[in-house]
């Protein structure tokens, strides 16, 4: 394909100042991202098995919830009623709430005994995949602006830089496209092979990366999109209507039985298994009923499923995430709806979850890749002295980028056994994840990237091993506290640390490949430390 | 024609300017005429339902005209050329809104 040398031109500064300024943001944002859509394997591995208390069978949950209301008065104004096999029946915010970030939330669990009598326990919110969440989120950005985190801000504008950089990164790419697309140049040396897979990812997964670019944004400013609209639409309500919702106080003895419920939301939405239900504002004049339904065949609007609302008395729908015709979404709920499914990659069950992982590590490479692309360009190939902004941002590249992931790995290797102690395991992640973050990055700028990336792959490659440790050391005495994997899912996150583990180590052996033996002009060469070259600097 | 003036001058700044706030206020300005004309727009009587999936899509279909012209201002010859499209489109667009506003 033709285009003017010119364009060409503008839109190589556009990739190369969007990406370098965007890209380390973007990498901490797709490697937790990746992890998220294992988010409730992650917590039911790092959570005791004792922690969720005992399901009760089908059709008690009705009366378990009615010896909630009498004995916790509290459950009227919100409760959650869970289906799940492995969840407390029911539980309840006794600190905090599901909206906003907060590391000390408290919830109450409940379930009924052998007797059917009601017994309830009140615990720590322990969600790893909450930290994970929230590096996905904000990039681990401190501070917070309005009811979000700042860092939800910054990476909203790290989208906008990101889609420039995708459409720069195609109209350059364009012309040479045809024939190099698949082209994986090894034997033209490493900087062409980065460059050739940074290509061949960016392009390969470019539909998946536009979604993400334009959900993030929309995520982020959607409160100024909706303040644009409101001077657009004048006197119209955004929403709401002009007819008014009849305020009736209802009795909590006429809630109908959930099985009631059940029906309707059957015959609303045929194919779908409730999950969960919360009930808010039973007491008040607005009561309201949540459902979040399941199904492995749809497109699911929320992260893990769909939603339903509806009248929890009267069992009138206002309206759902499904859009099957039977509502009034229009095309526009569909549209919607997509845009959430896309961003979240919640269809397609465990297939789609293991597709949307391997795209959000695929977008962490192409971040970094492009970093290292940015440092090869402006390698000066006749000295061995480099530019300081080349060692600035290579020091920048890898100790974000490991320390991320190495700050991950040690909430993952310390998570078992910080529960043998008394604190508060939110606060303790945080703690973990910012303390190995920012040790990578201080290690990083000391040492230099060459010899940092050495030693930081090790240290994640290490981190990773201790979670299967941890198992064995739990197996090996089972009084220990330490429990052992007991599920599909704990396996699975087990697996996933070997695996990590083995691509470090690979990848450390290739990095001291290149620092070692390879062209001595670059900043990832650095000689061994041995004694004969260390006494040799003594003297 | 000296050949110079044919081509794309950098303007980082002013072009990348009238990406974001050109830019912006014309995808308000596209959404606002498609809000109050298109289909089930603002004057026809919908249901509470169908109003709350029509405005969230109005809103979240601003974000990818708005990054699209963010992407592509690069293309104008220069900053003030980016400028005149992108205001002279955004205030236009923006006078049928507010007519629409007064007469609908």
């Amino acid at each position: 394909m033709k285009i003017s040398a010119d364009i060409l031109r503008t839109y190589q500064s556009v990739h190369t100042w969007t990406g370098i300024t965007a890209g380390l943001l973007l990498f901490i944002g797709f490697f937790a991202g990746a992890l998220t859509m294992f988010g409730s394997a992650i917590d039911d591995w790092a959570t005791p098995p004792d922690y969720q208390l005992m399901q009760v069978p089908q059709g008690q949950h009705d009366a378990l919830l009615r010896k909630a209301f009498t004995e916790h008065p509290d459950t009227l104004k919100n409760i959650t009623i869970s289906f799940e096999e492995g969840s407390s029946p029911i539980y309840w915010y006794g600190r905090g709430s599901a909206r906003g970030f907060s590391l000390d939330d408290q919830m109450w669990h409940a379930t009924l005994d052998t007797q059917g009598q009601l017994v309830s326990e009140l615990r720590h919110v322990n969600e790893l995949s909450m930290l994970i969440d929230y590096l996905h989120r904000s990039a681990g950005i401190i501070g917070e602006i309005g009811h979000d985190q700042a860092g939800v801000y910054v990476l909203g504008i790290a989208a906008f830089l990101y889609f420039i950089a995708l459409v720069s990164g195609v109209i350059f790419l364009l012309p040479s496209l045809v024939k190099s697309f698949f082209a994986l140049r090894k034997e033209k040396g490493a900087s062409r092979f980065w460059l050739d897979s940074h290509n061949l990812v960016g392009i390969a997964s470019l539909p998946f990366h536009i979604i993400i670019a334009i959900t993030v944004v929309v995520f982020s400013f959607h409160d100024l999109f909706y303040d644009g609209l409101s001077q657009v639409y004048g006197n119209k309500p955004l929403f709401g209507g002009d007819e008014h919702h009849q305020e009736v106080r209802y009795d909590i003895n006429a809630l109908p039985n959930l099985s009631e419920i059940q029906k309707r939301v059957e015959q609303y939405a045929p194919g779908y298994e409730i999950k969960s239900i919360n009930f808010r504002g039973l007491s008040g004049k607005h009561p309201s009923a949540s459902v979040a339904i399941v199904s492995d065949d749809s497109l699911m609007r929320g992260p893990h499923n769909d939603f339903l609302f509806m009248h929890p008395f009267t069992l009138e729908i206002d309206t759902s995430s499904v859009t099957n015709g039977q509502g009034e979404q229009g095309v526009w709920g569909t549209v919607v709806t997509t845009f959430f499914g896309l961003h979240f990659g919640s269809y397609g069950g465990e297939l789609g979850r293991w597709l949307y992982f391997i795209m959000g590590l695929g977008g962490a490479f192409l971040f970094y890749s492009g970093n290292l692309i940015w440092l090869e360009k402006r390698r000066k190939k006749q000295q061995s002295a480099q530019s300081k902004s080349s060692k600035f941002m290579a020091n920048l590249t890898v100790g974000v980028c490991l320390g991320s992931a190495i700050g991950i790995a040690g909430a993952f290797a310390l998570s078992k056994w910080l529960t043998l102690g008394t604190w508060n395991i939110n606060v303790a992640y945080m703690w973990i994840y910012y303390s190995l973050f920012f040790a990578a990055l201080t290690g990083a700028f000391t040492l230099g990237a060459a010899r940092f990336s050495i030693i930081g792959l090790y240290v994640f490659s290490a981190l990773c091993l201790i979670v299967p440790l941890t198992s064995l050391w739990g197996l090996a005495l089972p009084n220990a506290g330490i429990w052992v994997p007991n599920s599909l899912a704990d396996f699975g996150i087990e697996a996933g640390a070997i695996g990590f583990a083995l691509a470090g180590m690979l990848a450390c052996k290739r990095v001291k490949h290149r620092v070692y033996h390879g062209e001595e002009n670059s900043i990832w060469y650095c000689q061994k430390l041995t004694s004969k070259v260390s006494s040799a600097h003594l003297a | 024609m000296a050949r110079n003036e044919g081509k794309i001058q950098p303007h980082w700044w002013s072009k990348t300017f009238a990406g974001i706030i050109a830019g912006f206020l014309l995808s308000i300005g596209i959404v606002g005429i498609f809000a109050w004309l298109g289909p089930d727009g603002l004057t026809q009587p919908i249901s509470e339902e169908t109003r709350l999936w029509k405005t969230q899509f109005n809103m979240w279909v601003i974000t990818p005209i708005w990054l699209t012209i963010l992407s592509f201002v690069y293309l104008f010859r220069t900053g003030v050329q980016a400028w005149c499209w992108l205001g002279g489109l955004a205030t236009l667009t923006i006078v049928i809104v507010a007519c629409l506003r007064g007469l609908l």
